[in-house]
């Protein structure tokens, strides 16, 4: 059986993935040009290597399409139901640090905890004929987190595709749901991070899908240790 | 087995609910969903099946009756007290059972004898899950929303924690960790040195100003939902909040009242007691419990058969007083369920308020019993 791995096909993804590999002892080499989506490991045969974008990369995890796959868990966890049934993080690499964090207007100094935005969401359509509006890209997180960890249900998703940060002051919505890595761009947008605000300690990982194939093939044991050795 | 069509007993089903005096209503499979999401919250998306219109409109495909009902009561206007009934398939994501099934219902709209309409939504829907369901031993369970309402203004709790315990009202478990937080001391963050400094010399003026101020040098103001009047008002409630814990007495009151679980025909004397040990004046919640429980015995309802349990609610915002529950077997199958939601009708954009009050009917479950029979 020919094993995939996928790999993320550009930037410093791309770059910090294949430097772990070749740590590991695992050199990727592109197939044809360094631009081609299709690579393999020197020296190693039955191993393809496909450089898709880290979002498919979770995607073709959760179909069992791809063996292994290096991608953010913050898309592992917002691609995937129940995703710990159906992949396993082999190891954590660590780049790609981002947290998934709720942000609110910083100027909105009452509200520091998420029981604070639950008194908010709660009277919300009252005072303002609406529900709280919540800008983000990670519904399912989202969901999770305010409804089965916190238990506010009153308020409304507003999909964002880019720049949300800028969504409580263009109106859009009034608060957010995004990856931030220093902080900046939400200190930059007069946006505060609650104290007890982040879902998700997010970073770059190898994740495994879980086939039942896998069980009696000594390569996947292999290359799991190869890659944690090296992180 | 997995069923599909209507039960075989659903055209006597919708003979017994035409005979109860309602107006059979069709509404449309396809819905919009935006009024679901509005009126659940967010988490309904993932248990309804969602579609979207060729001009982007959100639709869905019918998951419930009650909210389209009462949209179509507004829209047409109608006169009331009306009562409407309904009877088809619903569609919603569940872990078991299939994901279309049937429900049926009655929906009360513009009674104003409030307690007689809530003693006949009980009443209708005792007697359909008897008669539908008939030989099995029924477990019907009362709450009231009111009545714990009246319990933590009468405890002269601060406004601020009052709103929070009734909102964790109906999910025993968040109402237990709520409980268990205002009788400890509030862990959250002092507010920043210009905030603090505001707060300390008791200047909510001078803070909204600041606010004000600040929100026009960020250029958030034009777009600001909350505002700085809203914003002062809830750090100053905080404030006041901080320095309080809830009191042992009072902390005592409401544990006592969440305990009570008692049959209907000992529920007044159980209520009145807690009152007077607890030095509470309710007096006018428990007139209504009263007038209701009248009611339900005028309709020849046994109510040494039923029971008022004090914790016992539904966690959305529009359920205001009764609540209810027609259960079967020891896991408690539920057969029926239904409530007072006076205020979804205003939510819905009715101009003025409507008091209502409904129950559905689960056929799918009605049947599971009918077949083990």
């Amino acid at each position: 059986m020919t094993l995939t791995i996928a790999l993320p096909s550009k930037g410093r993804m791309k770059e910090d993935a294949t430097a772990v590999f070749e740590r590991a002892g695992l050199p990727v080499s592109a197939i044809g040009n360094d631009r081609s989506y299709r690579g393999r490991i020197e020296g190693v045969d039955g191993v393809e290597v496909a450089f898709l974008s880290a979002s498919e990369i979770a995607r073709e995890l959760g179909a069992g399409a791809v063996d292994f796959g290096v991608t953010g868990e913050d898309l592992v966890r917002e691609s995937l139901p129940r995703a710990d049934e159906r992949v396993e993080i082999a190891a954590r690499l660590g780049f790609g640090h981002a947290d998934v964090v709720v942000a609110v207007p910083d100027i909105w100094k009452d509200v520091d905890t998420m029981a604070d935005l639950g008194d908010v969401a709660a009277d919300f359509r009252a005072r303002h004929g609406r529900r709280l509006t919540i800008a983000t890209k990670y519904w399912r997180l989202t969901q999770n987190f305010f409804s089965t960890r916190h238990g506010i249900q009153l308020y409304r998703i507003v999909e964002s595709l880019g720049a949300t940060e800028g969504a409580p002051a263009s109106g859009a919505a009034d608060i957010i749901v995004d990856i931030t890595s220093t902080g900046s761009t939400l200190t930059a947008n007069h946006l505060r991070i609650l104290s007890d605000g982040v879902i998700l300690r997010s970073e770059a990982c190898l994740v495994r899908a879980r086939k039942p194939a896998h069980g009696d093939d000594p390569r996947i044991e292999a290359l799991m240790a190869a890659v944690r050795a090296v992180c | 087995m997995t069923q599909f069509g209507a039960p075989a007993f659903a055209a006597d089903l919708a003979r017994a609910l035409a005979a109860r005096e309602t107006n059979r209503v069709d509404i449309p499979l396809i819905q919009p969903a935006e009024p679901f999401l509005d009126m659940a919250g967010e988490d309904l998306r993932r248990r309804i099946f969602l579609t979207e219109s060729e001009t982007g409109e959100s639709l869905c495909l019918r998951p419930e009756f009650t909210i389209p009902v009462c949209r179509a009561h507004i829209a047409e206007g109608v006169a009331t007290p009306r009562r409407y009934a309904y009877l088809g398939e619903v569609f919603r994501q569940r872990r078991d059972g299939s994901s279309e099934f049937f429900q049926a219902g009655v929906e009360d709209l513009g009674e104003p004898d409030e307690a007689r309409a809530d003693a006949r939504a009980v009443s209708d829907a005792r007697a359909l899950a008897a008669e539908f369901a008939p030989g099995a031993a029924l477990t019907i369970t009362l709450g009231d929303q009111s009545v714990f309402e009246a319990v933590v203004a009468g405890l002269g709790l601060p406004a601020g924690w009052q709103k929070r315990l009734i909102h964790a009202f109906g999910n025993e478990q968040a109402l237990r960790a709520m409980i268990a937080r205002l009788a400890s001391p509030d862990s959250s963050a002092a507010p920043d040195g210009a905030v603090a400094a505001f707060l300390a010399a008791g200047d909510a003026a001078g803070l909204e100003a600041h606010i004000e101020s600040v929100m026009e040098a960020t250029g958030y103001s034009t777009h600001a939902s909350r505002s700085p009047a809203e914003i002062t008002a809830r750090l100053m409630d905080k404030q006041a909040l901080a320095a309080t814990r809830l009191s042992a007495a009072s902390l005592a009151a409401l544990k006592s009242f969440l305990a009570l679980d008692v049959t209907l025909d000992r529920a007044a004397a159980a209520l009145s007691s807690f009152a007077r040990d607890a030095g509470l004046d309710i007096a006018a919640a428990q007139a209504r419990f009263e007038a209701r429980l009248s009611a339900l015995a005028a309709r020849g309802e046994d109510l040494a058969t039923m029971r008022w349990r004090a914790a016992f609610g539904r966690p959305l915002d529009y359920y205001t007083g009764l609540v209810f529950e027609v259960a079967v077997g020891e896991a408690g199958l539920v057969l029926a369920g239904g409530g007072r939601y006076d205020r979804l009708m205003a939510l819905l954009g009715a101009r003025e308020p409507i008091p209502a009050v409904g129950f559905s009917l689960w056929l799918d479950r009605i049947e599971t019993v009918r077949a083990g029979r």
